[in-house]
């Protein structure tokens, strides 16, 4: 398992510990995630699925365990250096998009460059849009775009630096059902050209388009198996009438 | 790079909301404005005092009869008459650094008249050195010679205020103005020279020879003082306490008695007059520090709310990378554009406030640089420390506290 990605020891975390209302929202949690992989974290509402992916992504730190990133044990990194991880290694979309109002999708779409080394930040943020189909939509902004459009805005931002790992929390969450089915198109597609990408959500037809399902329940893992026929999610919205006024690129 | 990007997003996020951000810079705009106001008047002030301070000359310095104790210029009526030509003569043989002096005396509320015209002024006997040492002569026709001193000539030369009160359109020089019962022949008209340190019209005067003033008008033998002018401003010190000392001598003064003279140097009348002016100013600035600081309140306040409101963007923000710094800066940067900016608009309306001020009263102003820098040292200060609090606190919040709707 050298080509892991990610290497999760033991993974425990707890909120107000020692306190009497302590609350083990993951508990021992083991796990690797391969580059290139496509996997679910499946689970109930308040299964500890979204603390686990947190902690997965760097954006908050285990109470115990050991988390490796690429060959970095992230787990012991402060604040700023695990800020630095995110933004050079990792993308995220969230349920709520996310997006920064009265701001452009180009200008979303810039935001962690902004926070990054690198030069040419407008053309990178260009190049995203126009991977998740939206290169026409550059300069509107979020409230004028629809809920799959700002989604695949969110989904370039986290594009955008090229990360080595894509975490996505319930992306599907707020969307209708065609428009879920095109951004786990548009997940599926990504994942063919070889992105790693993690989605953490609690139904069980948008897990079926990935490779791989882990189930948490209670904060533990109790099941992690391959899907070895994913549902593609391109032949699905076939089968869906179009809706009017919902665009037809990708 | 990286930094001007960060200024982008400070900027960007202003214009984004612009009601919050034109709230916070309100009092801001009232602080400066209130600011450059002070400021300008207090400077005007003390630009008065150095006009006025330059007038009297600043190589010069003054004996006047009479202790020194009370402070204030003493009336055209001395109650001690001691200062005496003598001592004129006496300095100015015995001390060295001495350029020229002009003893003089003078009585002020007189009547003068010509034909059937009227006025008040102050009389002034005085000697041709009076010309040299004040820097200040006959602007027309000629002023008080030796000649006239010798002859007790009744010769008159008049000032501005004394020649448009009695003469109007009409040439003075060669008419004849009565003061008592006594004519003088009007034989030059003075240099305009304005108001003096003290505030008085120092064109509102007729001056006589110092011995015609002495013997036929006051009938007195002694002066009221003698301007002294030096030879050079450094020296001014040491050539006042010669003077006091030999005045203290030849006046028979006793160890331990106090003078019966006053010496008055140009840098204690200005001391005065900034005195004066200072207590003034601290009071003014005062009033503009405290609404800067309300103002600097507000900013704070609004941040606050603001950090608060955007829990969300500071959380995105960090979960794609921003470090505490970033967002530290960001937030400070804001708070002290947005002060910057209200600080710019108050100097604007500071300045035009100014010339507003100055054309409804005669409020001494003055315009210049510092008010510029000033405002803008005071806005950047009070924009930093307004947003300090605020941006600390934006910079704490945790990327996964933040992002939690």
């Amino acid at each position: 398992m050298n080509n892991a990605l990610i290497q999760a020891k033991n993974i425990t975390k707890i909120y107000n510990k020692g306190a009497s209302a302590e609350v083990k929202a993951v508990y021992d949690v083991s796990l690797d995630i391969i580059k290139g992989e496509f996997v679910a974290i499946m689970g109930a509402s308040g299964s500890g699925k979204s603390t686990l992916m947190n902690i997965l992504g760097c954006l908050d730190r285990p109470t115990s365990g050991v988390m490796v990133l690429d060959d970095t044990e992230v787990s012991r990194l402060g604040d700023e250096e695990l800020a630095r991880v995110r933004n050079k290694k990792l993308g995220f979309v969230f349920q709520m998009f996310n997006l920064l109002s009265r701001t452009n999708a180009l200008e979303n779409v810039e935001l962690p460059l902004i926070y990054s080394d690198r030069s040419n930040i407008t053309r990178l943020a260009r190049q995203a849009l126009e991977t998740v189909g939206l290169k026409d939509r550059i300069s509107h902004y979020p409230g004028e775009l629809s809920g799959g459009e700002q989604q695949r805005v969110a989904i370039a931002r986290a594009l955008v630096n090229d990360p080595e790992i894509i975490f996505a929390d319930e992306p599907t969450g707020n969307l209708d059902t065609r428009s879920s089915y095109e951004i786990m198109s548009l997940f599926q597609r990504l994942n063919k050209q070889g992105r790693t990408i993690v989605v953490v959500t609690h139904e069980t037809n948008i897990a079926e388009h990935t490779e791989r399902i882990i189930r948490i329940a209670d904060g533990r893992l109790i099941e992690d198996k391959r899907n070895p026929h994913p549902k593609s999610a391109g032949e699905e919205l076939k089968n869906i009438p179009s809706e009017e006024g919902d665009n037809e690129n990708k | 790079m990286k930094t001007s990007r960060l200024i982008g997003v400070a900027f960007k996020q202003l214009g984004k909301n612009k009601l919050r951000s034109f709230l916070m810079m309100i009092g801001i705009v009232i602080g400066i404005i209130a600011l450059t106001l002070v400021v300008s008047a207090g400077l005007g002030a003390q630009k008065r005092i150095m006009e006025r301070v330059g007038k009297f000359g600043l190589d010069s310095l003054m004996v006047f009869s009479g202790g020194g104790r009370e402070m204030g210029r003493p009336t055209g009526e001395q109650p001690v008459a001691n200062l005496k030509t003598d001592d004129a003569e006496a300095l100015k043989q015995e001390i060295k650094g001495i350029e020229e002096l002009a003893p003089f005396n003078r009585k002020s509320q007189n009547e003068i008249i010509f034909q059937d015209r009227s006025t008040v002024a102050t009389i002034f006997g005085v000697t041709p050195s009076w010309a040299p040492v004040w820097d200040w002569d006959a602007r027309e026709g000629d002023f008080i010679s030796e000649e006239d001193i010798d002859r007790l000539a009744r010769v008159a030369v008049v000032g501005e205020t004394v020649r448009q009160e009695l003469f109007g359109n009409l040439n003075p020089i060669g008419e004849f103005i009565r003061v008592g019962n006594i004519q003088f022949e009007v034989k030059g008209i003075m240099q305009i020279k304005g108001t003096s340190p003290g505030g008085g019209d120092m064109d509102n005067r007729v001056y006589i020879p110092l011995t015609t003033f002495m013997r036929r008008v006051a009938n007195v033998d002694y002066l009221a003082g003698i301007k002294v002018r030096l030879e050079s401003h450094k020296d001014m010190d040491k050539v006042a306490q010669e003077i006091q000392s030999l005045m203290r001598e030849r006046h028979r003064i006793a160890a331990g008695m106090p003078d019966d003279f006053t010496v008055r140097t140009p840098d204690e009348v200005k001391e005065m007059a900034e005195s004066v002016a200072g207590t003034f100013n601290i009071l003014l600035i005062i009033i503009a520090g405290v609404s800067l600081i309300a103002g600097g309140v507000v900013v704070s306040n609004i941040m606050l709310i603001s950090v608060s409101e955007r829990r969300k963007e500071i959380g995105l923000r960090k979960a794609v990378g921003a470090q505490r710094k970033h967002i530290l800066f960001q937030f400070l940067l804001e708070s002290t554009a947005v002060t910057l900016t209200g600080g710019a608009l108050g100097i604007v309306l500071g300045v035009l406030g100014t010339r507003i001020m100055v054309l409804l009263t005669d409020m001494p102003t003055s315009i210049s640089w510092e008010i510029v820098a000033v405002g803008a040292f005071c806005s950047c200060l009070v924009g930093m420390i307004a947003g300090l609090q605020p941006a600390r606190r934006a910079s704490a919040l945790q990327p996964t506290e933040a992002l939690r709707s």
